[in-house]
C-alpha cells in the first residue's frame, strides 16, 4: 500500500494563500520598517518571488524621525526608536511607487497618522493610488507620543478608527496590532467588528537597554521597540490566542521569524501568512530562503497545500 | 553591492585585541574604494544577531579582502576566534569613499586606534597611483600596542608620524596634537602646498580633527562609525545630525562626510555619546 506521504514526494506543494482580501503567491511577506520601499532589496533577492512586501510606514507629511542613537542590539534581538521617519504620501507616490508597481509582488503600504483625521487622509490618499494592493494600518508604534500607541491600545478607540478608515479605504485593510496590551483578542475583535480585513500580529514590544559603563540608556528616546527572535514566543502566543478566539478575520503572523520552521510554526498557530522583519537585516535574502524552506517542510511532511497548515496546531492527545 | 559567502583564509592576531581577518572569495569587493565598508556575519547563531559593519583594510583582485578589527564586544570576539575555513556572509562594498589621491594635494591621513583601515586603504591607493609622496599618515593610540601594521605602512613608502598617549611610541600625546603641529609648520612656512585632511577614529577625536582643520582652513573629511542594522539605508538606525539635511545616514550618505556637514549640529548633540577606543 502506498502512503499519502509517498505520493507527495516530488510534487511541488501549493504555496498560494490568501489573507485579508489579498491573494498571495506564497505566505511570506516582508515587514514594514525592515524592507524600505522594496527597491533597496532588488539586487539582493527576487522581489517577484515574495508573497508580498509591506512598505515603511507612510504619514501624510514627511517625518524626520528621532535623534540618534536610534538602535541597539540586545540578546537575540534589537531595539529601535527610529521615530517613524518616512518620505510622506506625496513623495511616496512620486518617487517610490513607480518601482513598486513593476516589482512583480503584492504591495501593502503601511500607514499612520498622529491624529484621527491624519489616519483618514493618509489612508484614503494611499488607497487611491494605482499599484497599492492593500494597506496596513500602524496603530502600534511605541515611538510617537501624539498618536500611535493610544489608538492601538484601547479597543473602543481602535474600533472607531478602523471603522472610519474602512469607510474611506476601498482596498484591503489590515491592522498591525501592538503586543503592549493585556488583551490582544479584544484589539483583534475591535478590528474585525469594524470592517478590517486582517490583523498583523505583532509589532515590536516596548523595551529598553542600559549601558552600565556610561549609565546611560542605549537609545536616545530611552524606550524602543524590541524585535527579532527574542520576541517570537510572545508573537506565537498572541497569534494563537486570536486564532483560538475565532476572530472572523485572518491573521498575518510577525515576530522573530528566521527560517522556514519558524514560519510554519506561525501558520500552525493560526496565521494565514507571515512577515519577515528583523531577519532581513541579519540576512538580507532571508525571505527568499524562508519560502524555499516552507516548501521543503511541506514536501518532507506530505503537505500538498500550505493552507493545510493554518491553525493546524495539535493540542492535547 | 553584492551579498555573498566568503571564507576566512587567515586570521592574524596583532596583539592587544587587534586582528586582521583575511577573507577569500570576495571578488565582488575588488572594486571597493578606500572608506567603503562591508556588513559581516559569521555562522554564530542568534547572538549576536546583527551583522557588523567593518571598514575594508585592503582588497585584491584575486578575491582576497583584509579587515582589521579590535575585540570590543561579542561580535568582534567571535570574529577574532574565526579559524581559517570559517564561513562568513558579506554584504558590500557599501557606502562612499574618500576623495581620490591627487598629485596636486598632500593628504594628511589621521587615524585613531582601530580607525586605521580606511586610511590604510587610502594610503595603499596613493602608493598604487605612485603618489606615496603626497600622503602622510598620522596615527595615534593609547599605547604602542594600539599602533599596528607599521611595517606594512612603511612598506607603502608614505611618511608615518606616530603618537601615543603614554609616550611609548612616537610623540607623547594625541594624534590631534601631531596634526596641529603639522598644520602649524605648514602655516609658518607659508607653503604653497595644498593640504587635505582625512580622518577616522573615535567620535571625539574626529570632532577635534574637524575643528583643527577648520582653524587652518584646510579641507577635511571624516569617516564616521555608528550603530547600524542593515548597511543599505533601510533600518535608518545610523542617523547623524547634519548641516544640509536634518539627518544623514552613515551607511548610504557616508561613512565619509565633509567635516562641516556633520560637525556643527552633531558636536552640539554629541555630549550624550561616549566612545571607546584610542585617539
Amino acid at each position: 500500500m502506498t502512503s499519502s506521504h509517498d505520493l507527495m514526494e516530488g510534487r511541488a506543494p501549493a504555496l498560494l494563500t490568501t489573507c485579508g482580501g489579498i491573494d498571495l503567491g506564497n505566505p511570506v511577506l516582508t515587514a514594514s520598517g525592515t524592507f524600505g520601499y522594496g527597491q533597496e532589496f532588488d539586487a539582493l533577492l527576487s522581489l517577484r518571488g515574495l508573497g508580498g512586501l509591506v512598505t515603511k510606514g507612510i504619514s501624510p507629511q514627511p517625518r524626520l524621525g528621532n535623534p540618534p542613537p536610534r538602535i541597539c542590539e540586545t540578546a537575540a534581538g534589537m531595539l529601535n526608536s527610529i521615530g517613524l521617519e518616512n518620505v510622506g504620501v506625496e513623495a511616496f507616490a512620486r518617487e517610490k511607487l513607480p518601482f513598486l508597481r513593476s516589482c512583480g509582488t503584492r504591495v501593502l503600504v503601511n500607514f499612520f497618522g498622529t491624529t484621527f483625521d491624519e489616519y483618514l487622509d493618509c489612508g484614503a490618499r494611499l488607497a487611491a493610488l494605482d499599484g497599492v494592493d492593500g494597506l496596513e494600518m500602524n496603530v502600534s508604534c511605541p515611538n510617537i507620543k501624539a498618536g500611535g500607541i493610544e489608538f492601538g491600545r484601547d479597543p473602543l478607540v481602535l474600533g472607531d478608527l478602523v471603522r472610519a478608515c474602512r469607510a474611506v479605504i476601498r482596498k484591503p485593510l489590515w491592522v498591525k496590532l501592538t503586543p503592549n496590551t493585556s488583551d490582544i483578542v479584544a484589539l483583534a475583535r475591535a478590528c474585525a467588528d469594524n470592517g478590517a480585513d486582517a490583523v498583523s500580529i505583532i509589532n515590536t514590544i516596548t523595551g529598553m537597554a542600559i549601558d552600565a559603563r556610561t549609565r546611560r540608556p542605549k537609545i536616545a528616546t530611552v524606550f524602543g521597540g524590541l524585535s527579532g527572535p527574542a520576541i517570537k514566543p510572545v508573537a506565537l502566543r498572541m497569534v494563537y490566542q486570536v486564532h483560538r478566539a475565532k476572530i472572523p478575520i485572518p491573521v498575518c503572523g510577525i515576530g522573530g521569524i528566521q527560517d522556514g520552521t519558524d514560519a510554519v510554526e506561525f501558520l500552525l498557530a493560526g496565521a494565514s501568512c507571515v512577515q519577515v522583519g528583523t531577519q532581513s537585516f541579519v540576512d538580507p535574502a532571508s525571505a527568499e530562503r524562508i519560502i524555499r524552506e516552507i516548501e521543503e517542510y511541506c514536501r518532507a511532511h506530505g503537505v500538498t497545500d500550505v493552507r493545510e497548515l493554518i491553525g493546524g496546531l495539535a493540542i492535547g492527545q | 553591492m553584492r551579498y555573498f559567502d566568503a571564507r576566512v583564509i587567515e586570521n592574524r592576531s596583532l596583539g592587544a585585541g587587534y586582528f586582521v581577518l583575511r577573507l577569500g572569495g570576495c571578488e565582488p569587493l575588488a572594486v571597493s574604494r578606500p572608506g567603503q565598508f562591508v556588513m559581516l556575519r559569521g555562522d554564530w547563531g542568534r547572538d549576536p544577531l546583527l551583522p557588523r559593519p567593518l571598514s575594508l583594510l585592503s582588497v585584491a583582485h584575486d578575491g582576497r579582502a583584509d579587515l582589521l578589527a579590535k575585540v570590543v564586544g561579542k561580535g568582534t570576539a567571535l570574529m577574532e576566534r574565526s579559524p581559517p575555513g570559517a564561513r562568513v556572509s558579506v554584504l558590500g562594498p557599501l557606502g562612499n569613499s574618500f576623495p581620490v589621491p591627487s598629485a596636486d594635494v598632500t593628504d594628511l591621513l589621521v587615524a585613531g586606534g582601530v580607525g586605521l583601515p580606511p586610511l590604510f586603504m587610502q594610503a595603499e591607493a596613493a602608493a598604487r597611483l605612485g603618489l606615496a609622496n603626497s600622503s602622510e599618515m598620522l596615527y595615534g593610540g593609547r599605547t604602542s600596542r594600539d599602533l599596528v601594521l607599521l611595517g606594512e605602512m612603511r612598506g607603502l613608502g608614505i611618511a608615518l608620524r606616530l603618537a601615543t598617549e603614554d609616550g611609548s611610541l612616537g610623540r607623547r600625546g594625541r594624534v590631534t596634537d601631531e596634526l596641529e603641529a603639522r598644520l602649524e609648520r605648514w602655516r609658518a612656512a607659508a607653503s604653497t602646498q595644498i593640504l587635505r585632511v582625512m580622518a577616522c577614529g573615535p567620535r571625539e577625536m574626529l570632532w577635534a580633527v574637524g575643528r583643527i582643520a577648520q582653524g587652518y582652513s584646510v579641507e577635511c573629511y571624516l569617516s564616521l562609525e555608528e550603530q547600524m542594522a542593515c548597511g543599505i539605508g533601510v533600518c535608518l538606525g545610523c542617523a547623524v545630525a547634519a548641516q544640509t539635511s536634518p539627518y544623514l545616514y552613515v551607511c548610504k550618505d557616508g561613512p565619509v562626510f565633509a567635516a562641516a556637514e556633520v560637525m556643527a549640529r552633531a558636536t552640539a548633540a554629541s555630549t550624550s555619546r561616549s566612545e571607546g577606543g584610542a585617539q
